[in-house]
Parts: structure tokens; C-alpha cells; sequence
């Protein structure tokens, strides 16, 4: 069986994957709130958010509402894809078939 | 690295619910403005028709058409700003979400149009009274409905004005029917939509 994605297999980055993956396609989630859905302490997610940036899988954007700071995160097209990836793989290692990953893979991804 | 079918589970279980929970975050989130901005049109079109319920028609139609220009102008809003950060390059065949909104809002609003003035006739005669606690119902049960997908605090706030409603039409003495729906039925969509925002 293939080996799955390094950087989303990490507990809290595959949470926050899962968590930007629920939001419609082109939507944006400000940093607090998401901090909240995943009950995650601001240095922790900060950190991964970097990882998952650097990765490509998300968009980090900074700016200011009004007078204060605002950092708002999405989902690029490579993270939907990997993340749709990661599911075929969790899904291969269900039905105890490797090769069924690839085959779910398009279906998820939209 | 690699997961047991147990664990594979228990990560999909996971995903699913977070998935599901930052949905609900976005999706309250997005009905917040709405919810304000349908509380303040309630406050004045009820209080309006208080003093002068003989011109409640007169009254309630601007009241309506503003009220359905501002939702169509956030929710077209909201879709142009999504549409700005969707990669066009890399799905070229997604239709654009404006598109969505124009034909969906248009669909819902003919809709309620068509089943409200459908009831009042199969109903009439019907008072000024009985058509202002009708279509708040017909509201509370769409987001009772809604809230079956997308969040409890949707069913909330539809169970308050349903509850807020049928207190107010059948415990109240018809005169201060109005006054009641203006501030605790537009009063109570405020606070809901105030609620939603603090998510």
C-alpha cells in the first residue's frame, strides 16, 4: 500500500484540512473561528498552518478589519486534492485494497 | 506509518465531524446578516402597522421589496467573494457561484411568493392579524428546517419565533398583536443573528 502524504498524516494539520475542506470552494475561515472548530491552542495551530502553507495545501492571507489585524486561511487546489488523496488512502486501508484508492480519488475530490 | 483499519476509521470519523462542524460554523455565519437585517425590517414594518394597521399593505410592500434588493445584494456579495479566490485555471468548467445566487434567489423568492399567497387564498378571508402571525410561522418552520442540516441554532431561533408567535396571536389582545411581533419578533431575529455572529 502506498505510504500516505507526510504533511497532512499529522493529527491537527489533517483536522484543519478536514475543517477548510467543509467550507464552499473559493471561502475563506478567519483564524479565530477556526481556532475554535478545532479547540487548538494559537502557537500549536499557527505552527502547522506554516507547514501546510509552505506545502502549498493552503492560503494564508493577512490584513487588517477596520483597526484590527485579521488572518484569514483557505484551501488551495493542491490541498483539496491531497486531502481527497488522503481519504482514498484511509479508505483503501477500510476495504483492505491499495489499488482502490486511485479509483475514489476523483469521486471525493468534488 | 501506516494506520490499522481501526485507526483509518476512527480518522474518517473525525474528519467527517470536523468537516461538518466548520460547515455549520460558516453557515451560521453567513445567515447572521440576514437574520439582523430581517429583524430590523420586522421591527418597522410591525411598528408601523401599530398605529396605522388600515395601511398595512401600504407599509409592509416597500418594506418587503427593500428587504429582498439587501439579501439578494449580501448573498451576491458573498458569491463574488468567492468567486474571487476560486482558481479558474485549474477547474475551468465550475460554474461561477454569482450565477448560483441570481437563479436561486430568484427560485426561492417565487417560491414563497407562490405558496404564501396560495395559502391566503385557499384560507380567506383571512385578517391583517392572521396573515402577520402566518408568514412569521412559515419563516420559523424554514429555519427549524434548515437547522436539521445545518446547525441547531437554526432550530432554535425558528422554535423562539414560532413559540413568540402563537404567544403573542393567541395570549395578546388583538390590538397589541403589532407591537408584540415588533419587539420581540424583530427584536428576537437581532439577537439570533447577533447569536449566529458569536459562533
Amino acid at each position: 500500500m502506498e505510504q500516505p502524504d507526510a504533511v497532512i498524516h499529522q493529527p491537527l494539520r489533517l483536522k484543519i484540512m478536514a475543517a477548510l475542506r467543509g467550507l464552499p470552494r473559493g471561502e475563506r475561515l478567519e483564524f479565530v473561528r477556526l481556532r475554535a472548530v478545532l479547540n487548538a491552542t494559537e502557537g500549536n495551530l499557527g505552527a502547522h498552518l506554516g507547514t501546510l502553507e509552505k506545502a502549498g495545501y493552503i492560503k494564508v492571507e493577512k490584513d487588517f478589519n477596520g483597526k484590527k489585524p485579521r488572518t484569514r486561511v483557505s484551501l488551495t487546489d493542491a490541498g483539496r486534492r491531497a486531502y481527497a488523496d488522503y481519504v482514498a488512502y484511509l479508505r483503501a486501508i477500510l476495504d483492505g485494497d491499495g489499488a482502490a484508492a486511485a479509483s475514489r480519488r476523483s469521486r471525493y475530490a468534488d | 506509518m501506516t494506520l490499522s483499519p481501526n485507526e483509518a476509521a476512527d480518522a474518517l470519523r473525525d474528519m467527517a465531524a470536523i468537516e461538518t462542524r466548520s460547515r455549520r460554523v460558516y453557515g451560521y455565519r453567513e445567515a447572521s446578516p440576514h437574520l439582523i437585517l430581517w429583524g430590523i425590517l420586522w421591527w418597522a414594518g410591525y411598528g408601523l402597522s401599530e398605529p396605522w394597521p388600515h395601511r398595512a399593505l401600504a407599509i409592509w410592500i416597500p418594506i418587503v421589496v427593500i428587504g429582498l434588493a439587501a439579501t439578494f445584494a449580501i448573498s451576491l456579495s458573498n458569491a463574488r467573494r468567492r468567486d474571487a479566490h476560486v482558481d479558474r485555471v485549474a477547474d475551468p468548467k465550475r460554474r461561477p457561484e454569482v450565477a448560483r445566487v441570481r437563479w436561486g434567489f430568484l427560485g426561492m423568492v417565487l417560491t414563497a411568493f407562490a405558496f404564501i399567497a396560495a395559502t391566503l387564498a385557499v384560507m380567506a378571508p383571512v385578517t391583517s392579524r392572521q396573515v402577520g402571525a402566518f408568514i412569521p410561522l412559515v419563516v420559523a418552520a424554514s429555519y427549524a428546517v434548515v437547522g436539521l442540516w445545518q446547525g441547531l441554532r437554526f432550530i432554535v431561533a425558528g422554535v423562539v419565533i414560532a413559540g413568540l408567535t402563537l404567544g403573542g396571536f393567541f395570549l395578546l389582545a388583538p390590538a397589541h398583536f403589532a407591537l408584540w411581533m415588533a419587539g420581540v419578533g424583530g427584536g428576537g431575529l437581532i439577537l439570533a443573528g447577533c447569536w449566529f455572529r458569536g459562533v
